[in-house]
């Protein structure tokens, strides 16, 4: 009885999680498909042709740029967000409740009020449309995600371990690298992960900050959306989603670990 | 209102706390970094939207911009579609979530397939969501067809308008899929850490189901689910991708409203764009402040632990 | 990588005194000191060219990306790069931004494809580098004595861009679902109040909405070619009050009853391929027949124009003032007015956007070539379409009708 009520809510979850994937799919492999048919007639790979070969350079471009200014944030955010964490996990000092409000705000502010904002600094700065402006913006709401994360990991983080080391001899990088490191990989790498989806989204801060010339996927995706080309458009979707879906199967291994170790 | 501050356990209420140059050391990157960019991006703005501009050197401070968009009839109207919008999205994903939560639970450590899926959304940008949920559910989409063809309306012009409508039906589609996962995960973290230690005594305890539920889960759950809900009002209040593309014509949302006077090519609007923004940040910060009023008055009627 | 960025800077500092000195130092007519051509050239090698256009045409896409890209590099050593952009007018507000921000030099938008309110908004700030129009030996090609070339939306073109193609407003239909679609603007109303909620356009600022806006006003304002001269505001006024009266009465019988638009013409191609209303607007001519091709539209669409015509107007590329590739801009400017790309944009397999040249002024091998060219299935030909042409009202009436739409139409005031 509740092992067959169970596979229906499994069976629910998978359904509503993949439906709105189907049309897409459908479309991005369409040449002909008109109302109301329910499937195209005939199938092709139009779009896809199109997609990979005369866009191809363009998106191959575009995914890289993506992935360059995800990686590059998600890695400045976790390097400056873990000690920050460390520091908020571990100790209790005067001010916590301010700096936690001060990191809180960015993640609940929309980015589009911030880069309206510093458009015109940015400029000045000579920073307007070039990579590090782009990622400059990114890492303002993606750090305190980060910093929020490995606040939660150093909070039951045993210091003991690092005692022992450091009473055996380690030095202070050891103890980073040979203790603190591999107790904290878990968290660092859905610290990371965090930072990478939520950069790898951006549109309007990268469309403000970049202004068009860091032509990262989104941004791509957009002009491309009003495309009078449905399965263009769907193809290109589905080209946007691969990257981060792949992102979450590697770092699976960790966070599944870590909720089976958070159950047990 | 702090996101994780439930997160700092026992040991840093009872650690020494260490010289205030290795917190410096620690935290002042971070901090810097936040301050600088963030803070720097608001002041900016708020400077923008009072008129001052950089390049024309100082001028003189003035909130005509602001009286503009306030005596705008359309900015009440937009302002209440937001709020509506937002706040339908986040109640509906948030009860679904909590719903989520407790089945996943028991179900998880089963199936970790089921839980891989479950954070599939996670990773899908709120664009390529808007788009599928267009093909879906427009008056020639996949659904129209799917009726259409079992009979039950005779042309496309019968089928509800569930995109670009008046009511906003398929943008809060488009957030609650993209949301429940972000909430449940949530939830679900700090059920695994506590909850279940709490609910065993509560079974030893010989506690019904619905006595479990509100005087143990609910309670254990209620600030990340506070927390995680409050995250995603925010998100949904002042994101533009979503309602550009799934919104009605007239009235708009604040954001696309914020952004569309930002590009104009009239310079004037600008400012007003910029203003915009700040009116948003604005209203999040207020649901900020109320949320933290609300939840310590919970906590005072003792409704959390 | 270095050493060539030094050099493009320096290049640009000595272009930028020589745009000052003939533009303040001597009246800004005189322009004795400008480059020749093959100079011109020579600079342009190795630059790198971002050209920002709206991205949304797949055809035209593949034109730029799939044929100039590697046309300009094999001619003249530029690297074109293709940057596609949701709306130009956003990119026309950020090079503002930049001028107010004093970025003086070395922007990173070399080339744009504007026409219209947007070369206005850049005229009238001085956003635009040039007059370089005179300079690029194609321009010979182009009959500039017709007033859709030298004036862009009734403001003068000035040199400041160059054409690279022409557009007309077709109405496009299904003949199998419509067999006699009506014949004039008057008898579209007329069919639009008999079959509520089978017509839509796009919502103007959307270029298609607004011209479609523009048609309805030269409906009830008559006499087209007045309101080319100076604008007046109590005339325009009395007009504009009837088109909004007739637009608000029209509401009712729209799709969905009006309560939303098609944001733009692929909505609504959109809604005509699924059968949702029975027409659609185009400013390209040949877009119909190359949706059909695409299979996007069914086999037996066609398009008509009124009888008394339709709106038509040239579009160009014009570079900005802070351009960093300005020769190399220049060289993708001239070669897009080449009779080779003409022809290959004209190609309805391609794109099938209409000459910016005057075909008549090419050599006979040429005009044969462009006299051969496969027509779509769903085309006019060039004399139907060429004898049913009005030209676009000044911008001032366009800018003033698409926020009048806004606010008597939209907003119901």
């Amino acid at each position: 009885m509740i092992g067959l009520a169970r596979k229906i809510v499994a069976g629910g979850v998978v359904a509503a999680v993949i439906l709105p994937f189907i049309p897409l799919i459908m479309w991005s492999f369409s040449n002909r498909w008109f109302y109301p048919d329910l499937w195209p007639r005939p199938w092709g790979t139009r779009a896809w042709e199109y997609v990979l070969g005369i866009a191809g350079s363009q998106i191959t471009a575009a995914l890289g740029r993506s992935l360059w200014v995800a990686a590059v944030t998600a890695v400045m955010a976790v390097v400056v967000g873990t000690p920050a964490g460390r520091a908020l996990g571990l100790y209790d000092f005067k001010g916590k409740d301010l700096v936690s409000v001060l990191l809180t705000l960015p993640v609940i502010v929309p980015p589009l009020c911030v880069a309206m904002g510093l458009h015109l600094w940015f400029i000045k700065l000579g920073l307007a449309e070039t990579f590090g402006g782009v990622v400059l913006v990114h890492l303002t709401f993606c750090l305190p995600y980060t910093v929020f994360v490995m606040w939660g990991v150093f909070s039951n983080y045993n210091l003991d371990f690092e005692d022992q080391a450091r009473s055996l001899g380690a030095s202070t990088l050891q103890v980073m690298y040979r203790v603190m490191l591999p107790l904290t990989f878990s968290g660092i790498v859905v610290a990371g992960l965090f930072a990478f989806l939520l950069s790898w989204s951006q549109y309007l801060s990268t469309l403000i900050i970049g202004g068009g010339k860091i032509t990262t996927l989104p941004i791509l995706l957009f002009a491309l959306m009003g495309s009078g080309d449905r399965p263009v458009a769907a193809s290109v979707s589905i080209v946007f989603v691969v990257p981060a879906f792949l992102a979450l199967l590697l770092s699976a291994r960790h966070l599944g670990r870590r909720s089976i170790t958070g159950v047990r | 209102m702090t996101v994780k501050s439930e997160n700092s356990g026992v040991d840093a209420r009872t650690r020494p706390v260490p010289g205030g140059w290795v917190l410096v050391r620690l935290m002042g990157p971070a901090l810097t970094i936040v301050a600088v960019l963030f803070g720097g991006g608001l002041t900016l703005g708020l400077l923008q939207s009072l008129g001052h501009l950089p390049a024309a050197g100082a001028g003189v401070l003035t909130v005509k911009h602001f009286v503009a968009i306030l005596g705008d009839p359309d900015f009440l109207h937009s302002l209440l579609l937001t709020l509506y919008i937002a706040a339908t999205s986040t109640v509906v994903a948030a009860g679904i979530s909590v719903v989520m939560a407790l089945i996943l639970i028991g179900l998880a450590p089963r199936n970790r397939v089921v839980h891989f899926i479950f954070q599939i959304p996670l990773t899908v940008p709120h664009l390529v969501i808007a788009a599928a949920v267009a093909f879906m559910l427009s008056p020639t989409g996949l659904c129209s067809r799917v009726v259409l063809k079992l009979g039950l309306i005779s042309s496309s012009a019968d089928f509800p308008l569930l995109i670009n409508d008046r009511w906003g039906i398929g943008i809060m589609l488009a957030y609650v899929w993209k949301e429940i996962p972000f909430i449940t995960l949530m939830i679900l973290a700090v059920l695994r850490h506590t909850g279940m230690e709490l609910l065993e005594v509560g079974q030893t305890l010989k506690a019904g189901r619905w006595q479990r539920l509100r005087y143990i889960i609910l309670p254990t759950i209620f600030p990340s689910l506070a927390a995680a809900s409050l995250i995603v009002f925010a998100y949904t209040f002042g994101a533009f991708e979503v309602p550009f593309l799934l919104g009605q014509t007239y009235p708009m949302m604040l954001p696309v409203w914020a952004y569309k006077n930002y590009s104009d090519v009239d310079l004037l609007a600008r400012p007003e764009g910029i203003a915009t923004g700040m009116l948003i940040a604005l209203v999040v910060a207020i649901a900020i402040v109320l949320a933290q009023g609300l939840s310590q008055a919970a906590r005072r009627r003792g409704i959390v632990l | 990588m270095r050493v060539h960025r030094f050099n493009r800077r320096r290049w640009f500092w000595y272009l930028t005194i020589l745009v000052m000195l003939f533009t303040f130092g001597r009246g800004g007519m005189v322009r004795a000191e400008e480059p020749s051509w093959p100079e011109i050239l020579k600079r342009a090698r190795g630059q790198t060219v971002d050209w920002f256009m709206w991205g949304g045409f797949p055809s035209t896409n593949a034109f730029v990306n799939g044929y100039v890209v590697p046309r300009v590099r094999e001619l003249y050593d530029v690297k074109l790069r293709q940057v596609p952009v949701k709306d130009i007018a956003e990119v026309v507000s950020k090079i503002l931004v930049e001028k107010q921000a004093g970025k003086k030099a070395g922007g990173e938008v070399d080339l744009m494809w504007i026409n219209g309110e947007n070369f206005r908004t850049c005229k009238r700030h001085g956003l635009l580098f040039g007059p370089f129009a005179d300079l690029l030996p194609n321009q010979k090609l182009v009959d500039w004595s017709r007033p859709s070339v030298y004036n862009d939306f009734g403001e003068p073109v000035d040199g400041l861009e160059s054409p690279w193609g022409s557009a007309q407003v077709v109405m496009i239909y299904d003949s199998r679902r419509t067999p006699q679609p009506p014949k004039t603007m008057g008898e579209l109303l007329a069919w639009i109040r008999s079959h509520p909620g089978r017509f839509a356009y796009p919502a103007p600022p959307d270029f298609t909405g607004s011209v479609f806006v523009r048609h309805v006003f030269y409906h009830v304002a008559g006499d087209t070619a007045s309101w080319q001269g100076k604008f007046d505001e109590k005339r325009f006024a009395e007009a504009a009050h009837e088109c909004y009266k007739v637009l608000r009465e029209l509401i009712p019988y729209l799709w969905r009853q009006g309560e939303t638009y098609p944001e733009n013409p692929i909505r609504l191609a959109h809604l005509l391929a699924d059968g949702e209303v029975d027409f659609a607007i185009s400013y390209h001519p040949a877009e119909a027949s190359k949706m059909i091709h695409d299979g996007l539209y069914p086999e037996s669409v066609r398009t008509f124009v009124f009888q008394e015509g339709t709106i038509s107007n040239t579009h160009f590329v014009a570079i900005p003032f802070n351009a960093a590739d300005k020769e190399g801009a220049m060289a993708v400017a001239d070669f897009l007015l080449s009779p080779e790309a003409q022809l290959k944009k004209a190609d309805p397999q391609v794109w099938g956007d209409f000459p910016a040249i005057d075909t008549r002024r090419l050599d006979k091998t040429w005009q044969v070539e462009f006299a051969n060219l496969p027509r779509g299935i769903a085309t006019l030909s060039d004399e139907e379409l060429q004898t049913h042409q009005l030209p676009e009202p000044p911008s001032e009436i366009l800018i003033r009708l698409e926020r009048g739409w806004d606010q008597h139409v939209l907003k119901g005031r």
